[in-house]
């Protein structure tokens, strides 16, 4: 399937396949990792975030003078979509203990937590329940359950691959909650995957010094999602508004978050919710596009929960850090920028350049890996250009079935098999061409153990919440983080509902955002949470007269 | 030798015993039975309008599955799913058109379905293909002369083109209860109706069944009954408790399917499991092999 | 993406638009100027919201796939399928059995499986679907979550089952009591949420907390690093 002008080099990677293979089997490194300065400067020199147009100062809000994302500072500088004067407060539509918004594996355990501590809960999401990157995890899912592991080694590990920026106690909440949060989910029916003697599998992943990726294929956020998913469905006492979109907070004549205005995807009505607590859980941004990178993340991605809780008051920790992840699929051009699990390096997979060399440590964490295919694709001039001008290096996968006999990519890599299936080429005996893709927002909404914002009455867990990796989320730490602080959340914000007396509602916060916003000169048509990215061509966008706005839904 | 089985739901279920009863069984006698890989349900009860196509769909998978997997003859115990699969054989070889459409529809399948399959029942091929002589042969535990009676039911002998012995004058099960030591009783009911399906829908008329043909099988002096079928071993047995309500005069015996039987008789030994899945206690059958 | 140098026509729902040959069917709806808010989830194959049914041309064969995965043909008739009308009953895990029984109580229309196939034909993941719901039919959960672990629950089998059944819900009850009920326990898992419950770490995670920035980097460079 592969095109001619690929074809040599994929020969080269052939032929140094089998010399490859014995160095894996000698059960040393196959490249010697780096040390601290080897890593710092591949990073400065190739990681996107350190070029200088990545960051820019933002200057409005509770990181005013702080340098973050430049996407993401320009979108905190944007209007709201909300016009405050459109709304009765004093008659909100819908009246719950825990608002949570955002139906990932975050916001259902949240949701579910929540309920078993006696909360009325509503459960908000922009499209439907499991529309979210939970349900796009392949790899896996940390846990130290082995013998020579434990959570000293996760914690090590979590804060070393975090640049030790990480928020100790909330690292330490993650590692040591890890084993508790699969037995959790083991009992609502997650199928993970076993060794004969009942133990659970685990592989090793980029940055952990011990095997400890336990997964369920690789459908792992899938096998978990779905499970949560078919939970909160069994519970009719949890409200699930589907197609509603938060796009602001409100708040309470305390300056606690007391509710969401949500907007109707379908019948675009917009309702308004009270709640004695919220719970942000709306994921991540990959699709900002940061860099004009293609992301392996999901459509709704699109970093709105981030942008109304800023407008609220809370302030955002790490948001100058974008993780790429090093795999993203660069051939055939259908499913460019797509997730290559992590999970094919953990199981033996090698990263090779155009010679069919290797280069670096396979299992780095992301960001080292990521910053190190960018140097070998074009410092070094070792990369692979496919047809359509896009360039990567391979990803040698027949070297999985070598090291773990054949049909194992069948049984442990059949989303990764069937992926690539479709568009004609077989990874148990082609490698596959990849580069790094925008996957993941390291940083989010500043929490604390109990899951708390800086804003009093609004939580936040998963994607959107920052602290617990650092500048640098390791695989399989993100589906953890889900669940560890997605119940979290749900059981604190319970409790703080039970003692939360209403005030009197109030949306002022919008109007002060919004004048803040133009003293800054910012352009009207940019208006923010965008709900979901624009691809609509400008061919067919130059006659719709009805379009209002840049770069967001209509 | 090897021979390709089919066991049906029922026998992955409830009726368990009768599905290990059969592998043992059949292991012992020098058979190795081959479970058919991707078998589905045999069709049964859509399967009797065969008008209707879509019906033929169940047990014709089953016979092209077989086929792939070697063809030949497919060991069914379950009498019902002997009655569907036989008849599915029977309708492919008599009509080619509508085989043809059917064959059409199934255009998923790897090759199509050419007739070269042949339904057994384990009655008959004990008989035919083992020899009721190698049986007896095979018995470590004789059965001390306990009066046992044959229940065929319906679908072992009806219609008579698929049944497994003469339709007016059975005598497999009888010869089998023979080989094994024991001693076979007829009775007037062992092949009449056991209520089937009015279980579900009209409970009465299975209990009036249930009663009667024990007492038919007790008037003649049986101890015991056997049968191949799970659904007439449900009414019989499972139904015993509920019956005896109605009719307190019901001559409780235990049911047993004959592979059961055999295994007690051929010293196979006797999985403690399979006693839970009778309601009527089999132990006095155990006692006559004194096992 | 898809170059602009060539292109095809498909139909959606009946209506005529020119695309991009090699784009997948959602990035030909959005080149057509749709700005997706159903039939569209995760774009890269594994939330199942964008289940379509097409016919290409000179085929009478109804085909399924994912709009995300699917690449479009010339001539090619589709509709998007994004939700396929089924409630999902309501169940408590903890008070089922891993059994045939369970099936019979919470989805009884598996039962009128007739063998047909047309699920497995129509299922974009190529799971053997009809293969499943006989497992669950005779109560084999085991094989019935393995055979349909890689389900998307896109809902196209559904759709298309002439005895009505909803293989996908049934399926997701099916891997649930697999999980809950029949999985192998591990002692290991056991042992270790037992031991973080004692405080087993706490002295040696209050330690590396209390480090300070180069003792703590300095510790995790020199830690062992196993991959086996």
């Amino acid at each position: 399937m592969y095109p001619e002008s690929m074809q040599e080099s994929i020969r080269k990677v052939e032929a140094s396949r089998a010399r490859r293979i014995e160095l894996a089997l000698s059960g040393k490194p196959v490249v010697e990792p780096m040390s601290a300065e080897q890593r710092q400067d591949v990073l400065d020199r190739f990681h996107p975030d350190y070029q200088d147009d990545a960051r820019r100062e933002v200057r409005w809000g509770p990181n005013a003078g702080q340098r973050l994302t430049t996407e993401v500072a320009d979108l905190l500088e944007t209007y709201a979509r909300v016009d405050p004067s459109d709304y009765d407060l004093l008659e909100p539509d819908f009246d719950t203990d825990v608002l949570v918004i955002g139906a990932g594996s975050a916001g259902f355990c949240a949701a579910l937590l929540a309920q078993e501590h006696g909360a009325r809960v509503t459960l908000a999401t922009k499209l439907r329940l499991g529309d979210a990157n939970s349900m796009m995890a392949q790899g896996g899912i940390q846990a130290a359950v082995r013998d020579d592991d434990s959570p000293v080694h996760h914690y090590l590990d979590v804060v070393g691959g975090g640049h030790f920026d990480n928020r100790p106690e909330l690292a330490r909440a993650l590692v040591s909650e890890a084993p508790d949060a699969i037995a959790w989910l083991r009992r609502k029916g997650v199928m993970f995957d076993q060794e004969d003697d009942g133990s659970l599998k685990a592989k090793p992943g980029g940055g952990t010094c011990r095997p400890r990726m336990l997964s369920a294929r690789d459908y792992t956020g899938a096998a978990i999602c779905r499970t949560l998913r078919d939970e909160i469905q069994n519970r009719p006492e949890i409200r699930v508004l589907e197609h509603s979109s938060a796009i602001e907070l409100i708040k309470d004549a305390r300056g606690r978050v007391a509710g969401a205005v949500l907007y109707h995807l379908l019948t675009r009505e917009h309702f308004t919710i009270r709640a004695r607590a919220t719970v942000m859980a709306t994921g991540g941004f990959g699709r900002l596009h940061v860099k004009g990178f293609e992301t392996t993340n999901h459509y709704g991605a699109t970093a709105d929960g981030l942008v109304m809780a800023y407008r609220a008051g809370a302030r955002l920790l790490y948001m100058d850090s974008v993780q790429y992840h090093p795999t993203g699929a660069v051939f055939p051009p259908q499913i460019l920028g797509f997730l290559c699990t992590e999970k094919l390096r953990g199981m033996g997979g090698q990263p090779v350049n155009a010679d069919g060399e290797l280069f670096v440590y396979p299992l780095e964490p992301r960001d080292v890996e990521a910053a190190s295919f960018i140097r070998e694709a074009t410092e070094l001039g070792h990369g692979v250009s496919t047809p359509s001008g896009h360039v990567g290096i391979w990803l040698d996968t027949p070297v999985i079935e070598k090291l773990n006999g054949a049909g194992a990519i069948e049984k442990n890599l059949p989303a990764m098999l069937r992926q690539f299936q479709r568009f004609g080429v077989d990874i148990r005996s082609e490698p596959i061409l990849v580069y790094p893709t925008l996957h993941y927002q390291n940083g989010g909404i500043e929490i604390d153990v109990e899951c708390r914002s800086t804003v009093e009455g609004l939580y936040a867990a998963g994607e959107v919440a920052g602290g617990i990796h650092g500048r640098n989320r390791l695989m399989g730490n993100s589906q953890l983080d889900l669940i560890v602080f997605g119940r979290r959340a749900g059981r604190y914000a319970a409790a703080f509902a039970g003692t939360a007396e209403p005030a009197e509602l109030s949306l002022g916060h919008v109007l002060e955002a919004n004048r803040r916003v133009g003293e800054l000169g910012v352009d009207r048509d940019r208006i923010s949470p965008l709900v979901l990215p624009d691809y609509v061509p400008e061919r067919v966008k130059r006659r719709q007269h009805d379009t209002r706005y840049r770069g967001t839904l209509i | 030798m090897s021979l390709l089985y089919f066991p049906g739901c029922t026998l992955k279920n409830k009726a368990r015993n009768f599905d290990a009863s059969t592998l043992e069984v059949f292991s012992a006698l020098g058979v190795e039975l081959a479970e058919l890989e991707r078998w589905n349900c045999c069709g049964t009860v859509f399967s009797m309008a065969d008008d209707d196509l879509m019906l033929q769909l169940a047990p014709l998978r089953n016979l092209l599955r077989a086929e792939q997997q070697g063809g030949g003859e497919l060991l069914v115990p379950c009498s019902m799913c002997y009655n569907t699969l036989r008849r599915a054989q029977r309708f492919a070889a008599a009509d080619p058109e509508r085989l043809g459409r059917i064959r059409d529809f199934m255009y998923d399948e790897p090759s199509a379905y050419r007739g070269d399959v042949e339904v057994r029942h384990p009655l008959a091929y004990l008989r035919d293909r083992v020899g009721l002589e190698r049986v007896k042969q095979a018995v470590e535990r004789p059965l001390g002369g306990l009066r046992l009676g044959a229940y065929y039911g319906c679908l072992l002998l009806r219609p008579s083109e698929l049944a497994v012995d003469d339709p007016a004058r059975p005598r497999v099960m009888e010869d089998l209860i023979a080989a094994l030591g024991a001693e076979p009783v007829e009775f007037g009911q062992r092949a009449e109706c056991c209520g089937a399906y009015q279980t579900l829908s009209w409970r009465a008329v299975t209990l009036r069944r249930t009663y009667e043909i024990l007492g038919s099988a007790c008037a003649a002096g049986a101890r015991a009954l056997l049968t191949s079928c799970p659904l007439c071993a449900y009414n019989l047995d499972q139904m015993q408790r509920e019956a005896v309500k109605s009719y307190p005069d019901l001559c409780a015996m235990p049911v047993l399917y004959f592979t059961e039987l055999m295994v007690i008789a051929m010293g196979l030994g006797w999985k403690p499991e399979w006693s839970a899945l009778h309601e009527v206690d089999p132990q006095p059958v155990l006692d006559a092999a004194g096992a | 993406m898809a170059t602009e140098d060539k292109l095809v026509t498909i139909h959606v729902m009946g209506e005529a638009f020119r695309v991009p040959e090699g784009s997948t069917i959602m990035t030909a709806l959005e080149y057509a100027g749709f700005q997706l808010t159903t039939g569209v989830g995760c774009r890269e194959g594994f939330c199942g919201a964008c289940g379509t049914l097409y016919r290409e041309a000179g085929d009478y064969k109804i085909k399924g796939g994912l709009a995300c995965q699917t690449v479009v043909t010339d001539g090619m008739h589709l509709a998007q399928i994004p939700f396929v009308p089924a409630a999902k009953p309501v169940y408590d895990i903890e008070a089922l059995s891993p059994d045939e029984e369970a099936i019979k109580r919470i989805y009884p229309e598996v039962f009128r499986c007739v063998a047909c196939s047309t699920c497995t034909k129509i299922c974009p993941q190529d799971i053997q679907v009809m293969d499943y719901v006989q497992c669950l039919m005779r109560g084999d959960i085991a094989q019935a979550a393995n055979i349909s672990f890689d389900c998307l629950r896109c809902g196209l089998c559904g759709l298309r089952c002439p005895a009505e059944i909803v293989q996908y819900n049934a399926a997701t009850l099916a891997r649930r009591l697999y999980g809950r009920y029949l999985a192998r326990p591990s002692e290991r898992l056991e042992r270790r949420v037992e031991a973080i419950a004692r405080g087993d770490y706490d002295a040696q995670l209050d330690e590396l907390q209390g480090l300070d920035a180069d003792a703590l980097k300095k510790r995790y460079y020199d830690r062992e690093i196993k991959t086996k």
